[in-house]
């Protein structure tokens, strides 16, 4: 057996690239051997023909060719519609044809994108004519989906509205209907059949085993079908994709995998998974807002548009175009956007097609040179990696008289002679006429004409790809749009390690002034990238730049010229000597101690995630403690952050020391992980992360279930098992993989398969840490099993007693996302679906729940669920005498102390808001002033509170309760993270007080959810603004009711709230609307752009 | 050069030897038996394990004494052409000598000459002690030059090293290097794209730079023959400054990020540095210059801007005792060469053809300039020169970035 395994493995050929990040830097260039060259003279391109072409591809500069679907297929989608995928259709040449032509690219250098079209095949495919012959029941049968009606799936949308009418059809020979999203005779495959899985993966097998080094994933969103839903984007949409990953990572190294998921930015994220999906995916809203920017010559489409995309894994990559084989799709903008773009790119209505405008890139911009650079310009410094359409490198025209999307499927245009050089065939053979008019015909636009003109757009280009690829940041790096008052001026700086460029980019037809606020390059010089031009070094002043004509502007920020002195001394700064590997005490110690504590940390500690103070300057941080474990190879390490203001800090440092490969690894992966570059007796390598190392996760682990003790210098780091862990363990034994969570915050979470996971707590403090000690409670005192079970705790114990947690393991909960993600989702459906509705009238005497049953659909049942859980929490938090926990009475002085503290707090911010008024958006500036002019009602609501007679409990409680710290399973929830507010001290965190408060604090996350939705809604429909606020209004006042109303129903007869239903409200409102002055400081401080939230917030609980 | 590359012989030798301190490679064939006599003389090395690598395939380790802390072994080279130049075939040598070292997991490696002339225990002590001592990871030599050798070296390679990698060297292709075992390791890979045995040049210190490797240099007192007797100038030109500029094509993204160059700090003796060399006699220099200048006026215009042609058209013109090609026009057509090789705008032996009356033009002046100069003077000549390719890299760059043919 092993034998024939090890035949197999050696049968396969190695992928091209060797960098395993290498699509982040790679050029792609999309072709359809169909239209390249002919090399038989039958009138269509043929892989023989492609050959001959790939020095001109390698010399345009273009490092990876995407090749649309060649395989035999009837030709009724171009190739989409495949009856067999595991050769090569006739017409391009044979199997072997292809293999010579992936030789001969990788040969070249170049990698070799195909299609893995799996949503559907043609209904020419043999496992199509199977099915329809095949019983009702049987696998065979069920390779695809039917229905004996077509009412299954109603609220999946028809995709190509122009030419069908329903996705399902009528199979006579089946006597059944089945399921296509896309054409007719497209039957879409059901990935509920395992037997379909096993034959995708027999697919992918194949090509991959030959060598082809990534797979374009076709109309990935809708494999998958469900009742009640859209069909889009399913949870086991994305099961799918993990295998199809799982598989490729298994058996392969360095190949790619690449969605196309033409949705918004929000919507394709989950395409990446947690780096364990798709590496990359399109970025489809991006491209109109490009050209809708250039015609209304301003930067507002692209900038929004970027805004709302969300951060991806770090191995994950967008990619990004301007034009393809398929029509300028209009699918992701909005009504009016479509219908602007349509006036604007498409006066002739043959130029539309479905939802969108079939024409290529250089007729979209009337042929007009500078715009053709400009947009250019943009596609290859944005974050992403660039895709170019064949032929849009010499500007090719379309022809808008074919029909279909074949317009801009045309021939090659290679030179000036018969059939554009693109067959020696019969002009009337070839499978599309070459394009001929006077402006776009081959004789004006070619290959050779544009290779012998030194100023042709095909040199440019190639000078651009070039250019490009000498820079790692364009690939690669962080963008950061720049605000200036010119919006016809679009300016952003890319970073990456010290990479650093900023670009400009004139969106106008005439020149154009800006000033750029580029303080924080203060000393830089910038270099303008094409011509080397050092410009005026950059002050604190802002920059002031001229752009011609859509002119555009890189200028790479160097640092000032350096001497030679200089640089050696800097090479002194960052460089540790280690004496012996595993020696911390020199590693840490000695001189290099100075440069880690002014220096080296504060540098790293900047650069992390989870480090929360980084609007403070840090002075210095010293390692005040350290404990080498993993062999000596590694250490825990507890640091001191001073500030050049305020109180010091104190963090949890896992550090550890890598070389060789290892090391050049994760420079490259994760140049934010390391530390510093060190050379010790045996060489160099790098201090970095440990939590990035898998080995060091697992040892971790051992610690806590080892009960290890490890020693520092100051004291002894522990691990302390739960007396459920073994349960947590118990059936497959102790996890062998670890992985660090992409989502990570204010600490750094390691999944131990599917199993555990382990908090790493970054900022220290000494004393019981709640999380901790409420998680240890509620699993170990408790009867409520709604939270993540509490698996043990690393404690760090100082010799003088005190003790802080670094790390807290937990049982890992399958869930389907926090609530609050799951409740945006909910709420987008909700709100389109009451677009369409007209407004329930209140007047009619139901309740705001009864008014959108109809729309809420099953949220109003998952915040009554959410409502009991919260009491079951706050039950089970009041019921146990020892003394951490043991439930006290609220005095009625602590009752008036209550009251003046939440009025105070309430001064403070609206003192805050008088301060930042003029500096709020123009939409929030009106509500900030009504809510100024009502701070004497707001202080008398607090004062109110010493009205209340009942008797009040104050016991320990969540501490910042809302959407995001509850996840979503299986119609149910479990509550997460007891930490409390991170911003406030220990002793605050852990103070008992009146559940109450974590009621207040889950009512204005629902009030945050619906406004957010709405502000997302809004943003794909701007018509809808006015309409759809009240549906907001009428959401959260019915969600809200329902979680009270089974709260108190759960909670009744108990003292955890007050008996007294006067006296609830009046706590309740009063910790409601502290909750949104809350909100408040921390939007004016952090966000101003979402002020708008608290502010209507604080207007209608004052109603 | 992955392991593979090795030949599969050598490979076998290397995995039996057990950890080695030193390997000293001899980067050309050799005689056994002499070199059999010259590793006997070596002294102080008792107690170590080290290896004196040569290519052959005669055993001679018998003849060691058994107490001896030293083993001959045979390797053997990838097998190559024939027709490869001298530095080609040491080049392929010093690679499968570094995969040795990586393969013995020795701490040092030493790659020298075949003359042997740097095989003593004076000579290897420096080595060891640069590497051992200061740190360095490559050790490379400065011979003692005179005024009129090495001139391919002292106008091109090294002055272009220099302002390319920001490496001070005096000579970036030796047959004589040492190295620490991770530089080893760099230089055996230092081609994936080549094939084994194919006489690409190795070229260490672009290595050392591109891995930020420290870099030494060590004076020695030693002169090994010429190895261009024979050759054509444009075949020496095509190998040495065409590898030179095949090197800035896979490196582009590195160098153009280099704003300045670095000192390099150097050991040894200064004594023996300086000699005066033979007067030259630039006439038959001039003339291939102008030769040139009258056949080559077409395939320039391909590769030069206007502007350097008229200035080459106006030293075309100039009597031989006051000819003088101003640094500034000698920077920019090499840099403007490199160019043009790398954009395949004509052929590339052809391109280093047209090459060579420039060279020669530029040996001519500088001999007539530093004829009456001490050899410090000449030394100083040559710096201002180096500076002067430092001050034009941004001509250089903005060419290779925006090569286009409408230029001053």
């Amino acid at each position: 057996m092993s034998t024939y395994l090890n035949a197999l493995r050696s049968a396969k050929s190695a992928g091209s690239a060797t960098d395993p990040h290498w699509y982040k830097d790679a050029i792609i260039y999309e072709l359809h051997v169909r239209a390249f060259a002919d090399s038989n003279n039958d009138g269509i391109g043929d892989f023989p023909g492609l050959i001959q072409k790939l020095d001109y591809l390698q010399d345009l500069g273009v490092t990876c060719l995407w090749l649309l679907p060649f395989f035999p297929s009837p030709l009724r989608d171009d190739g989409y519609d495949i009856a067999d995928y595991m050769t090569v259709h006739p017409n391009y040449g044979t199997l072997d044809d292809f293999k010579a032509f992936l030789a001969a690219a990788h040969q070249r250098g170049l990698q070799v994108m195909i299609e893995l079209v799996i949503n559907h095949s043609s209904d020419q495919h043999p496992w199509f004519q199977r099915a329809r012959h095949a019983l009702p029941g049987t696998p065979e049968r069920d390779f695809y989906v039917w229905s004996d009606n077509d009412q299954k799936y109603k609220d999946a949308r028809i995709i190509f509205t122009d030419t069908e009418k329903s996705n399902w059809t009528w199979d006579p020979v089946a006597q059944a209907y089945f399921w296509h999203r896309f054409f007719s005779h497209q039957p879409d495959l059901n990935y509920d059949n395992p037997l379909v899985m096993e034959e995708v993966l027999k697919v992918l097998r194949f090509w991959l085993d030959m060598g082809v080094d990534a797979l374009r994933l076709d109309a990935i969103p809708y494999i998958v079908e469900r009742e009640g839903t859209n069909c889009e984007n399913l949870p086991e949409t994305h099961v799918v994709i993990k295998k199809i990953r799982a598989a490729m990572d298994e058996g392969y190294k360095n190949r790619v995998i690449l969605a196309e998921a033409n949705q918004w930015p929000t919507d394709v994220r989950p395409y990446f998974g947690d780096g364990d999906e798709c590496h990359m995916a399109f970025h489809f809203p991006l491209m109109p807002r490009i050209y809708m920017a250039l015609r209304q010559e301003d930067r507002l489409p692209i900038t929004e548009i970027m805004a709302q995309t969300p951060e991806i894994p770090e191995s994950c990559q967008w990619g990004l175009f301007l034009r393809n084989h398929d029509e300028l799709t209009l699918e992701m903008v909005t009504d009016d956007e479509r219908d602007y773009m349509y006036l604007a790119y498409s006066a002739d209505p043959r130029m539309r097609i479905n939802i969108g405008i079939r024409r290529r890139l250089a007729a979209l911009v009337d042929n007009n040179r500078r715009r053709i650079e400009l947009l250019n310009s943009i596609l290859f410094s944005f974050p992403g990696t660039p895709i170019l359409y064949y032929g849009d490198e010499i500007g090719m025209g379309d022809n808008i008289y074919l029909g279909d999307r074949n317009g801009v499927r045309t021939p090659m245009q290679w030179t000036a002679d018969r059939n554009a050089g693109f067959s020696r065939a019969n002009p009337a053979q070839l499978y599309s006429p070459v394009i001929m008019d006077p402006v776009w015909g081959y004789q004006a636009i070619n290959v050779e004409a544009q290779q012998s003109d030194a100023s042709s757009l095909l040199n440019w280009m190639r000078n651009m790809i070039a250019l490009r690829k000498l820079f790692h940041v364009f690939g690669r790096g962080t963008l950061k749009f720049l605000p200036s008052a010119n919006r016809k001026v679009l300016a952003y700086v890319r970073q990456y390690g010290n990479e650093q460029v900023l670009c400009a980019a004139n969106l106008s037809r005439f020149a154009q002034p800006v000033q750029l606020e580029l303080a924080e390059f203060e000393g830089t010089v910038p270099v303008e990238m094409l011509g080397y031009v050092e410009f005026p070094p950059v002050t604190k002043q802002p920059y002031p730049l001229t752009l011609g004509p859509y002119g555009f502007l890189w200028l790479e920020l160097q640092p000032a010229a350096d001497t030679p002195n200089e640089s050696a001394e800097t090479n002194d700064i960052v460089m540790l000597e280690a004496g012996q590997r595993g020696d911390w005490e020199i590693l840490l110690g000695g001189a290099n101690a100075d440069k880690l504590k002014n220096d080296i940390l504060p540098e790293f500690v900047r650069k992390q995630r989870w480090f929360g103070g980084k609007s403070r300057h840090i002075r210095s941080a010293s390692v005040l403690d350290f404990a080498p474990f993993h062999d000596g190879n590694s250490a825990l390490i507890i640091a001191k952050l001073e500030y050049e203001a305020g109180e010091d800090e104190t963090y949890f440092l896992p550090l550890t020391t890598l070389y060789g490969d290892a090391a050049s690894l994760l420079k490259e992966a994760s140049p934010n992980a390391v530390v510093t570059p060190i050379r010790d007796a045996k060489g160099e390598g790098i201090l970095c992360d440990a939590l990035t190392q898998e080995s060091v996760c697992l040892e971790l682990l051992t610690v806590i279930t080892g009960k290890k003790k490890i020693a520092g210098a100051q004291g002894i780091i522990e691990g302390f098992p739960s007396s459920t862990l073994p349960s947590l363990t118990e059936n497959k034994g102790m996890p062998h993989n670890a992985r660090r969570s992409s989502a990570e915050q204010s600490n750094t979470s390691i999944l131990y398969e599917d199993r555990l996971i382990m908090k790493c707590f970054r900022k220290q403090e000494f004393g019981p840490n709640p999380d901790t000690e409420i998680a240890r409670f509620l699993t170990e005192h408790t009867d409520f099993h709604h939270i993540a079970p509490f698996g043990g705790s690393i404690e760090y114990q100082r010799e003088d007693g005190t003790s802080a947690t670094l790390a807290m393991l937990q049982g890992l909960v399958a869930n389907e996302g926090d609530g609050w993600a799951w409740t945006l989702e909910e709420l987008e459906r909700y709100f389109e679906a009451s677009a369409l509705a007209t407004l329930p009238s209140e007047n009619e005497g139901k309740s705001a729940s009864e008014l959108i049953k109809e729309h809420a659909g099953i949220y109003l049942d998952a915040a009554a669920t959410l409502g009991r859980r919260t009491a079951e929490m706050h039950l089970a938090l009041a019921s146990s005498q020892i003394e951490d926990f043991r439930p006290e009475i609220l005095e009625p002085d602590e009752l008036v102390s209550l009251g003046h503290d939440l009025a105070d707090h309430a001064l403070r911010t609206m003192s805050l808001l008088k301060t930042n008024l003029s500096r709020l958006p123009d939409d929030a500036v009106e509500l900030g002033g009504l809510v100024i002019s009502r701070r004497r009602e707001i202080s008398a609501r607090f004062q109110n509170v010493n009205t209340v007679r009942s008797r009040l409990q104050r016991t320990r409680v969540h501490g910042d309760y809302h959407l995001g710290q509850v996840l979503r399973v299986r119609a149910d929830f479990v509550i997460l993270d007891f930490e409390g507010e991170p911003a406030r001290s220990l002793s605050e965190r852990r103070k008992k007080q009146l559940p109450i408060k974590d009621i207040a604090g889950m009512l204005r996350s629902f009030h945050y959810a619906a406004f957010s939705a709405l502000a997302r809604h809004v943003a794909r429909r701007p018509e809808d603004h006015q309409k759809m606020e009240p549906w907001a209004n009428l959401w959260t006042r019915a969600v809200s009711a329902e979680f009270l109303r089974a709260y108190r129903e759960t909670a009744a007869g108990s003292a955890v709230i007050p008996r007294d239903d006067h006296d609830f409200r009046l706590i309740l409102d009063a910790y409601v609307l502290d909750k949104a002055l809350y909100e408040l400081g921390y939007e004016l401080n952090n966000r101003p752009e979402w002020v708008r939230i608290p502010l209507t917030g604080i207007l209608s609980l004052l109603q | 050069m992955p392991k593979s590359d090795l030949e599969e012989e050598t490979l076998s030798e290397t995995q039996h030897t057990g950890p080695v301190d030193l390997l000293i490679g001899i980067a050309g064939a050799v005689n056994a038996g002499e070199l059999q006599q010259q590793v006997q003389q070596l002294q102080g090395y008792q107690g170590s394990h080290v290896v004196v690598a040569y290519p052959g395939a005669s055993e001679v380790e018998a003849a060691l004494p058994a107490e001896s802390a030293f083993r001959l072994m045979p390797y053997s080279l990838p097998a190559a052409d024939r027709s490869l130049l001298p530095w080609a075939i040491a080049s392929t040598a010093q690679r499968t000598i570094c995969a040795m070292a990586v393969e013995m997991g020795a701490k040092v490696c030493l790659s020298l000459h075949s003359d042997l002339a740097t095989l003593d225990t004076r000579h290897l002590e420096l080595f060891l002690q640069a590497i051992a001592e200061k740190g360095c990871d490559l050790v490379l030599p400065v011979y003692p030059s005179r005024k009129f050798e090495g001139l391919l070296n002292h106008s091109i390679l090294a002055p272009l090293t220099r302002a390319l990698y920001g490496q001070r060297v005096r000579f970036p292709l030796t047959p004589d290097f040492g190295c620490s075992a991770q530089m080893a390791a760099r230089l055996s890979d230092s081609s994936p794209h080549h094939a084994a045995g194919d006489g690409a040049l190795l070229w260490p210190s672009i290595q050392a730079a591109l891995s930020n490797y420290q870099v030494c240099q060590l004076r020695l007192d030693i002169q090994h023959a010429t190895q261009t007797e024979g050759l054509e100038l444009s075949t020496i030109l095509s190998s040495l400054v065409g590898s030179a500029f095949s090197e800035m094509e896979t490196s582009a993204a590195y160098w153009q990020r280099i704003r300045a160059s670095h000192p390099t700090a150097t050991f040894g003796d200064m004594g023996q540095q300086w000699n005066d060399g033979e007067p030259v006699d630039t006439k038959p220099l001039i003339d291939s210059f102008l030769l040139g200048s009258r056949n080559l006026q077409e395939v320039w215009s391909l590769v030069l801007p206007p502007v350097t042609l008229l200035e080459l058209k106006k030293m075309s013109r100039v009597d031989p005792a006051s000819f003088r090609m101003p640094d500034e026009v000698w920077v920019r057509i090499v840099y403007d060469f490199a160019l043009a090789y790398r954009l395949r705008t004509m052929n590339r032996g052809h391109l280093m053809g047209a090459l060579a009356p420039l060279y020669l033009g530029w040996v001519a002046s500088y001999a007539g300039e530093v004829a009456g100069l001490s050899p410090m003077g000449a030394e100083q000549r040559l710096e201002q020169l180096a500076k002067a390719y430092e001050e034009n890299k941004p001509y250089l760059v903005s060419r290779w970035r925006w090569p286009d043919r409408f230029n001053p």
